[in-house]
């Protein structure tokens, strides 16, 4: 038996029903005969994981990354014992505990206090665990004063608190987080990375589904990138999410559809006498607009990482567009990006009304290639926004 | 960095096909396990269900009690009912048997729907039985309140319960043992039949008629008597109820080993449907 904590999974198939419309009572029956004799079922199905084949071991943090419908959420269900694979074999050792969308496990009729206690033995907590981390919970939930009252009597930050807060004192050996970094206001998220922090600490494993690239980079030591379905790469964390990355930008550039009054056309990027960019050198966008008629505009240009994280933007008030094109550049000392894909965006206001010439939107890529990377956070999941810094370090006595 | 493996198929070799080896002990002892989660499900039921009423768990006194007095109504003054009850006072003979069929009823209806739209199903890992025991254990838990009320009832009718009471957990037992039967197999069954979830009201209320519950069993021809009590336990358990409580008897053992026995082989039955089914659950609920 290999020992706690670790994760096994072996050509793991799954499928889903993809047959559409309304079906009769009849299909319905036949279905559930087939299940009963385990015959195949004629209907169409679709695979959302397709030769999924991996082994984690005890104390190693996983990030799974991936578009919408890659099959990462899936993946955790399988892991965590909800769903059955359609083919294959999955096999964890040890308790499994999940930070999940935890608003579905709380009773709104019950008090705040009944339904620590209740959902807390849901998720596989001991009455004695219980009753001996009771007084954390509700600490960490900053729910004192209102831990007798009707739990639909709370504000939703409470309840996502307060669901949150009894996730977070299991103690598995394998802790599995689905999207939940986005709960509760600043402070209390700071609290629940801290609480994470401490649980990783104690050797757990951690499987970790994100679309905050920068959590995923900061927490995992490995990433898994899942897309359609079969396992893209799986490796260090760094290499799989440039990796990932730069096919985020490959895919968004090649789905730029311009809108606005104002067209480019000619988008290119070029580092110091006219080379590669790279990581605190001189970088130069120019790009040619062209207007139906004159217009005195405010520009923005902006860049950003995996089309959502935004770096920086600039801005240039009162430009003259004359009709026809014009050409516009616009040069950055340093730029101090790491290496990887990031995108340029654009939009233009008209100064006068402050009407919307051109909406806010990606134009561009741009490529930083010189090999710069940022350094390694402490292990913990730290947000970080991909600006690098030149620092020196002085250590005396 | 391991790139991916080059030539995936369409399909997976189907000797790679999950199959679920069914081993009866072990989801017996996970299910052990599992009691702490089935009963802070119930305690959450009940709990939700009762604690902003003002009368509470009286509810489920009142409930079987205003059905003893429709029906008694109905049969004494609707009806053109002539049977006998032996002496028993009619409301008294009502109740012993609404009780018995209130919580099998109750079970059933409500394990029904305690596995499709169950937020919790995809969320959570517990054994799946833990859905529709924990239904049956609320019920149950209406069901002790009312028979609490049973004694006061024998008060008021002026009689005792027959010295031959202590038949009444192995009835109990048998009772139990159906309802949970019927209950696993109805809670999988919806999942893949929806129909079910408007079709078992009506299952259920013409099982009430059609279960000696408002009428003795002598109302029942007697060729089709050992029929019943093979097809319908409850049958079998509510006859058995009768002649201990009432009549000084002890259950009549053929109709209360065919209730056994059916029960028996209903829980076998639902249990093994229940564990072939589950592993959809919860892809398609």
């Amino acid at each position: 038996m290999s020992p706690e904590g670790t994760v096994t999974i072996d050509h793991v198939w799954k499928r889903f029903r993809s047959d559409r419309g309304r079906r009769l009572l009849r299909d319905h029956v036949s279905r559930l005969g087939r299940r009963v004799s385990g015959r195949e079922d004629a209907a169409q199905w679709r695979w959302v994981l397709r030769e999924i084949d991996f082994k984690i071991e005890p104390g190693e943090s996983v990030g799974f990354v991936g578009s919408n419908g890659a099959g990462k959420s899936t993946l955790l269900k399988i892991i965590s014992g909800v769903m059955f694979p359609h083919t294959g074999r999955v096999a964890v050792e040890g308790r499994i505990g999940a930070l999940i969308e935890v608003a579905s496990g709380i009773h709104p009729e019950l008090t705040g206090k009944e339904n620590i206690s209740v959902f807390g033995t849901l998720l596989g907590l001991g009455k004695s665990e219980l009753a001996r981390k009771y007084d954390e919970i509700v600490a960490f939930a900053e729910l004192e004063d209102a831990i007798n009252r009707q739990v639909k009597f709370y504000s939703s930050g409470m309840k996502t608190r307060l669901g949150f807060a009894i996730a977070a004192f299991l103690e598995p050996s394998v802790l599995i987080v689905d999207e939940v970094l986005a709960v509760g206001d600043q402070m209390f998220q700071q609290k629940c990375l801290d609480r994470m922090r401490t649980v990783l600490h104690s050797g757990t494993t951690l499987l970790l589904v994100s679309h905050d690239l920068a959590a995923v980079g900061a927490t995992a030591s490995r990433a898994i990138w899942l897309a359609d379905g079969t396992m893209q790469a799986d490796g260090p964390v760094d290499e799989v999410l440039a990796g990932y990355r730069t096919a985020i930008e490959k895919e968004a550039a090649s789905k730029i559809e311009l809108e606005g009054e104002i067209r480019i056309s000619n988008f290119t990027t070029f580092g110091g006498s006219g080379g590669a960019i790279t990581t605190s050198g001189p970088c130069s966008v120019s790009f040619d607009v062209t207007a139906p008629q004159a217009k005195h505009a405010n520009f923005f240009i902006g860049v950003s990482q995996g089309a959502a994280t935004p770096i920086f933007a600039v801005r240039k008030e009162g430009i003259r567009v004359s009709e026809g094109e014009t050409h516009v550049a616009v040069d950055f000392a340093g730029i101090p990006l790491p290496a990887g894909g990031y995108f340029i965006w654009f939009a233009a206001f008209e100064v006068k009304t402050g009407r919307e010439i051109t909406p806010w939107q990606p134009i561009g890529p741009l490529l930083v290639e010189g090999g710069r990377l940022l350094d390694a956070t402490p292990k913990a999941i730290v947000r970080l926004s991909p600006v690098f810094v030149e620092a020196q370090w002085t250590v005396s006595d | 960095m391991n790139s991916a493996i080059p030539q995936i198929p369409d399909s997976p070799p189907p000797e790679w096909r999950y199959r679920r080896a069914l081993r009866v002990g072990t989801s017996l002892r996970e299910l052990g396990r599992s009691r702490h989660i089935i009963s802070g499900l119930v305690v959450r039921q009940v709990r939700s269900q009762y604690s902003q009423q003002v009368l509470g768990l009286a509810w489920a006194v009142l409930a079987p009690l205003a059905q003893m007095l429709v029906f008694t109504f109905l049969l004494n003054r609707v009806g053109n009912s002539t049977f006998s009850t032996g002496g028993v006072p009619r409301p008294l003979f009502l109740y012993v048997g609404l009780t018995a069929w209130s919580f099998f009823s109750s079970s059933v209806s409500s394990a029904g729907s305690s596995l499709v739209g169950n937020p919790l199903l995809n969320k959570v890992y517990a054994p799946r039985e833990v859905f529709p025991l924990s239904q049956v254990c609320s019920s149950g838990v209406d069901a002790i309140a009312s028979t609490a009320l049973l004694p006061l009832l024998f008060l008021a009718a002026g009689r005792w319960p027959s010295s031959t009471f202590y038949w009444f957990p192995v009835l109990v037992l048998i009772l139990v043992t159906a309802t949970v039967a019927i209950a696993l197999a109805v809670s999988a069954l919806t999942v893949y039949v929806r129909d079910l979830r408007s079709g078992l009201p009506l299952i259920l209320q013409l099982g009430l008629f059609l279960t000696p519950i408002l009428y003795p069993i002598s109302q029942i021809p007697t060729q089709f008597r050992a029929l019943t009590m093979a097809i319908n336990p409850i049958a079998g358990v509510v006859d058995g109820l009768r002649a201990c409580l009432f009549y000084n008897q002890a259950p009549n053992p053929t109709y209360t080993l065919l209730a056994a026995g059916s029960s028996l082989l209903y829980l076998v039955g639902g249990f093994l449907l229940f564990k072939r089914l589950e592993t959809g659950f919860a892809d398609v609920s």
